[in-house]
């Protein structure tokens, strides 16, 4: 009896839950968040994650347009035209926050996100709108075409230069007419494009 | 008679379904049915693109005890590699995983006092379990299923007041091994329940290859950590309590149980053993390999956990991904010779059986 008492008197053990909160330490696994801003694109928290939870679509960033730089001070090449990540599925495992050069993903201390669809558990940290993400596709996929064709053009140019040389050589091993000399390199090595 | 005990039964710890033949209140034989917590363990580690992505599923396998289970995983995957671990990185490791020892003793004892009807250890082993749980959120953020370790060493260093926090917990935990002591292991009620009941003799749990404290529990003087030290271990002085019947026969309930609360105090030696000659500096993550590619070839790498041997046997390809894990777990040994134990044993006793002999579904399973 005398220990009961003693307790009333004493300092609360329990918290009030909904009012009152437990701090939780520095870096409990939580909720999954990413800065957006200092994303570069490279997927390693995707690779990285053993369930599969993060789904990343990146396109490249055309050559007029520059995206800047991180806070860390890495460029950034690609646009996020989708950084999904799928809290359903993700197992707490902390391993998509280490390999990050820019640690822009990390875990926040917010836990009271259940919900009754589990879709709402599939956070989105793209900050492009639908039509920016079409634009910015239409653009790089007209980049891409446009570099594609610039690639073969400049193939076929290397093709016929080397063409042209081929025969010259030919030209002069019919006029030295020696056999000793080394005729049998049809193209130069070193030249083959890929 | 047959009847069902579980799958959902207050006192079978997990999912775990018995069919009892019953002549009368007497148990003729015991079938246990497994696989409710199937979750293909060994199939997700040959599917994994990484050895390192295994290390969380291997958590899952024991949850109660997570660090043990990673410990065994990392440890059979360096010898693979033939990978040196930092001196600190082992201390720690050595010391998180003696805590989850205690921590999975408490649990153990805890509930075991629970199903015989003593519900105020249990609240004593939660108060303590408690605070080593918040020693392992403070280092490595979770309270269950931590991913701590990595292959080559962990994944982040400790917090800062790591040291100071179990200290202080080693010291705080005596006192209470004591009080659980004058509560249950010579409360009579408890005595009577579990003294001279589920008596496994040595030579069948040699038989049966059992390990761990059930062994122990059996008079064998049987610990990998001293018989075939891993990690650093063999630096460390520690006695390997055994049962001596001292309420009743050699291997019964009581000695199983003792032989738990006897270990956490050899636990706290080596983790004060640790802590004194742990060093303060040291990146943990500096022998962490980019890419883990073993050699073609097959291991087999054992470590004592809370319950038992668990042994890790993994087959490289050379590729990136595990050829085959297969895991060796103690519950699953343990859960084998209970038709042995419990013959003519009675219903009521069965609780106590299932409850000294501290199984974890999620192992047997995996």
């Amino acid at each position: 009896m005398g220990v009961t008492i003693r307790h009333f008197f004493g300092p609360s053990v329990t918290l009030q839950y909904p009012k009152e909160r437990m701090e939780l330490p520095k870096g409990a696994r939580a909720k999954l968040y990413v800065n957006i801003d200092d994303c570069i694109g490279c997927n390693l928290c995707a690779r990285a994650c053993p369930v599969n939870c993060i789904d990343i679509e990146t396109v490249k960033a055309t050559d007029d347009v520059d995206l800047g730089k991180t806070s860390t001070g890495n460029p950034k090449r690609f646009w996020l035209t989708r950084f999904n990540i799928d809290m359903a599925k993700c197992m707490y495992c902390d391993m998509c926050v280490h390999p990050c050069p820019t640690n822009c993903i990390y875990m926040v201390p917010e836990y009271e996100y259940s919900d009754v669809d589990r879709s709402n558990l599939v956070f989105h940290f793209s900050n492009l709108t639908p039509d920016m993400v079409a634009e910015v596709k239409e653009k790089a996929e007209e980049e891409a075409e446009q570099k594609k064709r610039e690639r073969e053009e400049m193939k076929r140019k290397k093709a016929e230069a080397r063409k042209k040389k081929e025969e010259e050589k030919k030209k002069q091993a019919s006029t030295k007419k020696n056999d000793k000399s080394d005729d049998d390199k049809p193209s130069t090595p070193g030249k083959k494009d890929s | 008679m047959t009847i069902n005990m579980g799958p959902q039964h207050p006192s079978t710890h997990g999912v775990l379904r018995l069919e009892l033949d019953l002549d009368g209140e007497v148990i003729k034989n015991t079938r246990p049915n497994i696989g409710y917590l199937h979750r293909c363990f060994e199939k997700y580690a040959e599917k994994m693109d990484d050895y390192s992505k295994v290390v969380p599923y291997t958590d899952r396998m024991d949850y109660v005890s997570a660090m043990n289970q990673e410990h065994g995983y990392v440890i059979a995957v360096e010898r693979m590699l033939e990978l040196e671990v930092p001196e600190r990185v082992e201390y720690i490791r050595v010391i998180l995983a003696e805590l989850q020892r205690i921590a999975s003793h408490l649990l153990g004892i805890g509930t075991f006092g629970l199903d015989l009807g003593a519900f105020t250890p249990f609240l004593y082993c939660f108060t303590e379990r408690e605070k080593i749980l918040d020693i392992f959120e403070r280092t490595s953020g979770a309270r269950l299923l931590y991913n701590y370790f990595a292959i080559g060493g962990l994944i982040k260093d400790v917090h800062p007041d790591f040291k100071k926090d179990t200290a202080e917990f080693t010291k705080t935990l005596r006192p209470v091994i004591k009080e659980l002591n004058d509560l249950l292991s010579t409360n009579q009620i408890f005595i009577k329940r579990t003294a001279n009941i589920g008596v496994l003799p040595e030579k069948v749990a040699l038989n049966y290859g059992a390990s761990g404290p059930v062994l122990r529990g059996s008079g064998v003087e049987w610990d990998l950590r001293k018989n075939d030290p891993y990690s650093i271990y063999d630096r460390f002085e520690f006695d390997i309590p055994t049962g001596m019947g001292e309420v009743g026969t050699i291997g019964d309930c009581w000695d199983r149980y003792i032989v738990r609360v006897r270990e956490m105090e050899q636990s706290l030696r080596i983790i004060e053993q640790a802590l004194d000659s742990m060093p303060d500096e040291g990146d943990v993550t500096e022998a962490v390999p980019k890419r883990i590619r073993p050699k073609e070839g097959e291991l087999y790498a054992r470590t004592e956990t809370p319950r038992g041997e668990l042994g890790y046997y993994i087959i490289s390809d050379k590729s990136a991904s595990p050829y085959r894990v297969k895991a060796r777990a103690p519950s699953f040994v343990h859960l084998g010779l209970l038709p042995a134990i419990s013959k003519g044993a009675l219903i009521a006793d069965m609780v106590a059986i299932v409850g000294s002999i501290d199984i974890v579904l999620g192992e047997v399973d995996r």
